[in-house]
């Protein structure tokens, strides 16, 4: 493992030499071999990725005309709605009603996202929900009877709800701050470059913040050339972000799939179309 | 083997009644062509229903590339004025009735003749119940053919291929598609909100492998199309399963497993469910393709950091490369003899449809397209479906290697893809 690991940031190392003084390069290996230390050029994430430590759903409109402005204010920079704060010079809240309607918004977002979850899993099956329920690491919900059929269905979907719409919200920050969800590749090649690396290091710091949010790395590719190489190639360019991510010790929580050529961003027939359909999604789910 | 641009090309417009969802477009090729006439069957009582023979018959042998079948007004029966036919430069001529014998039973008579020994080639009388009229047209089609030529044709066969179709809001429609050999009586087989690929028969027929992403990864299935029998469960495989390719025998199939991130080529038996590992290089191995006599598998790989194609002996153990020309070829298809390998090669930017000699290793590039992809025999070798990009659509295509006609099958509303063509039915 180790052996690979070296392989693998050696790559990186010397790929990223190109623009870099001695100094950085140094510090960037460093960074590298060292994960656990946030690189300096990705900011670091945990202040601004919201964490939902309100069990109980949230506040009503009657809950939270009753609380303070300073109490407010901290509830919403917890729901990411800081820029709609407006203060005075001495920090006081200048917008009460304005943030409380937005707050009460925020609260009926994670309601229809939830809704929306529901439907999609209410539609698959037992095997699938327990699959999931696995995946998600919350297999202690799985309730099963001698033959191993699954006794508490509404139970085990209520739970994935729960955890599905915390990882959308803290999907939502992530793209607020403007992370990148799309990963490009040149033709026939699965090679990450260092624009790349930074990309997938915010998002191994991103899972390290949300322990609970599991990452599918889609791979896909262009048109051109035939739909099973394509396919093939496809789960090579996921599994070599993968790889990057494995150095943070973050394999068992992502798993990837390909669609080779099947799922184009773009169906136009030129290289524009084929240097957008080239390219790695990461979906968290 | 000459080229496409020394075609005449005119265009017929053969079928586009309602049961045909492929619309069916001849590029014609006049060089070496059979001359023959079709006469309209004689119908004998209220068997209007055979009036299509001569029809069906006639766009048969003209989409094989092999003949020139045209049809006449004369009325044509066993006294035949056989100067008049040689005036007009016909070589063989074809006539016959249908009676009807119950309400749903009728009596075909066929009769071929020589028009210059003018003697009698073929003479037939089958009953047949009318709802296989199509089927009695396209079989009596490869007797035509295998008289006149001394090979069989691919008449009395099915095709299979993948469409998709896209609503307004932008939900796609894939659909796995069976049909005769000619486009017509499509019926869907698998219908899926999710891709499907690579559609395989078994020899027999019976079966159907493909690759669907229905659990939102790609996986292979087999199906029995026509038997009210439950599809074979193939067991789930880490990572993508694909590109699935029968045994001659019918009872393993050859798939792409990427075990450990790892593609290769393995060997599911059905029966047994054992699997085997064929191929265990660390580069992609895909696109397996079984020999007529399932001694070797032709592949792709990237083994060498190019995309080319290898033949592995089972046998032996002992794998080959087999092109040597251009920076990309891939999915290899054998074709019926063994003896040639139809894959994609790339000229330029561009991927066509080419034909490898395994043992010369001469490699034929047979069209100017640019995207040319999934390649397969027709059963008698005289033919290969292919699927291309036209005006920024997805059609499937058939040349035929005699004089490189085309024949272009479309679909009005979408795209269709991924062709893979039967074995002759029992």
């Amino acid at each position: 493992m180790s052996k690979k690991i070296l392989l693998i940031t050696s790559v990186i190392f010397l790929s990223s030499c190109a623009a870099t003084n001695i100094q950085e390069l140094g510090d960037k290996f460093l960074d590298l071999i060292n994960p656990s230390d946030a690189p300096a050029e990705v900011a670091d994430l945990s202040e601004q990725v919201l964490v939902l430590s309100d069990e109980s759903g949230g506040f009503t409109e009657e809950e939270l005309e009753t609380l303070s402005n300073d109490e407010l204010i901290a509830l919403a920079k917890e729901k990411g709605l800081e820029d709609k704060l407006v203060l005075d010079a001495d920090g006081n809240l200048q917008n009460r009603d304005e943030i409380i309607k937005a707050l009460v918004e925020s609260e009926a977002l994670s309601e229809s996202l939830k809704e929306g979850v529901t439907e999609e899993l209410e539609s698959l099956s037992n095997d699938a929900l327990i699959e999931i329920a696995q995946a998600k690491g919350i297999e202690d919900k799985i309730i099963l009877d001698e033959d191993g059929n699954l006794q508490n269905r509404d139970e085990l979907i209520e739970a994935l709800v729960e955890g599905a719409a915390e990882t959308e919200l803290a999907v939502a920050e992530l793209e607020k701050i403007g992370g990148s969800f799309v990963l490009y590749f040149a033709y026939d090649d699965t090679e990450i470059d260092e624009a790349a690396t930074r990309v997938i290091i915010e998002h191994a710091n991103f899972m390290q913040n949300n322990p609970s949010v599991r990452l599918r790395l889609e791979g896909h590719a262009d048109e051109r050339g035939t739909r099973e190489y394509n396919l093939a190639l496809g789960e090579n360019r996921a599994l070599s972000v993968k790889e990057v991510l494995g150095l943070y010790n973050l394999e068992d929580r992502v798993v990837v799939v390909s669609y080779g050529e099947e799922q184009p961003i773009e169906i136009e027939h030129n290289e524009e179309a084929w240097e957008k359909n080239r390219r790695v999604e990461f979906v968290y789910y | 083997m000459k080229f496409l641009k020394a075609l005449i090309l005119f265009s017929v417009l053969l079928s586009l009644s309602a049961n045909a969802l492929l619309e069916v477009n001849i590029i014609k090729s006049k060089e070496e062509l059979f001359p023959v006439v079709i006469a309209p069957f004689e119908i004998i009582g209220d068997a209007h229903q055979g009036a299509d023979i001569a029809n069906i018959i006639r766009d048969n042998l003209n989409r094989s590339g092999q003949f020139n079948a045209l049809s006449t007004n004369e009325l044509v029966t066993n006294q035949i004025d056989f100067n008049f036919w040689q005036e007009h430069k016909k070589d063989a001529v074809v006539f016959g009735k249908i009676e009807q014998v119950s309400s749903k039973v009728f009596n075909i008579y066929i009769y071929i003749y020589d028009v210059f020994s003018e003697k009698s080639l073929y003479a037939k009388k089958i009953a047949v119940h009318n709802s296989g009229i199509r089927r009695i047209a396209h079989y009596l089609s490869d007797k035509i053919y295998y008289v006149l030529l001394g090979q069989k044709g691919s008449f009395d066969t099915r095709l299979s291929y993948v469409t998709v179709s896209e609503s307004k809001q932008g939900n796609r429609t894939y659909r796995l598609q069976i049909s005769d050999s000619d486009g017509y009586n499509p019926q869907t087989v698998v219908k899926s909100a999710h891709p499907i690929l690579s559609p395989s028969w078994s020899s027999d027929q019976n079966k159907l492998a493909y690759v669907s992403f229905k659990n939102n990864r790609s996986e292979v299935f087999v199906i029995y199309p026509f038997l009210k029998i439950k599809p074979i469960k193939l067991p789930k495989f880490d990572g993508i399963a694909s590109s699935p390719s029968w045994h001659p025998s019918g009872e393993s199939i050859a798939l792409t497993i990427s075990k450990k991130g790892n593609k290769d080529i393995y060997l599911y038996n059905l029966k047994t469910k054992e699997l085997k590992r064929l191929t265990t290089n660390i580069a992609i191995d895909t696109e397996a393709n079984f020999s007529p006599d399932g001694k070797s598998i032709a592949f792709t790989s990237n083994r060498t950091g190019q995309v080319q194609i290898y033949i592995k002996n089972l046998e032996t153990g002992k794998i080959n490369r087999a092109t040597f020309k251009g920076t990309y070829n891939a999915k290899p298809v054998f074709s019926p003899d063994g003896k040639e390998l139809a894959l994609i090669h790339r000229v330029g930017k561009d991927y066509r449809l080419a034909l490898l000699n395994i043992a010369t290793r001469d490699l034929t590039v047979l069209t100017q397209n640019k995207s040319d992809e999934s390649p397969y025999f027709s059963p008698n070798g005289g033919m290969i479906i292919f699927a291309t990009n036209q005006d920024n659509k997805g059609i499937l295509s058939i040349i035929s290697l005699h004089n490189n006609q085309i024949v272009e099958l479309t679909q009005k509303d979408g795209v269709v893809r991924e062709p893979s063509w039967s074995n002759y039915s029992n």
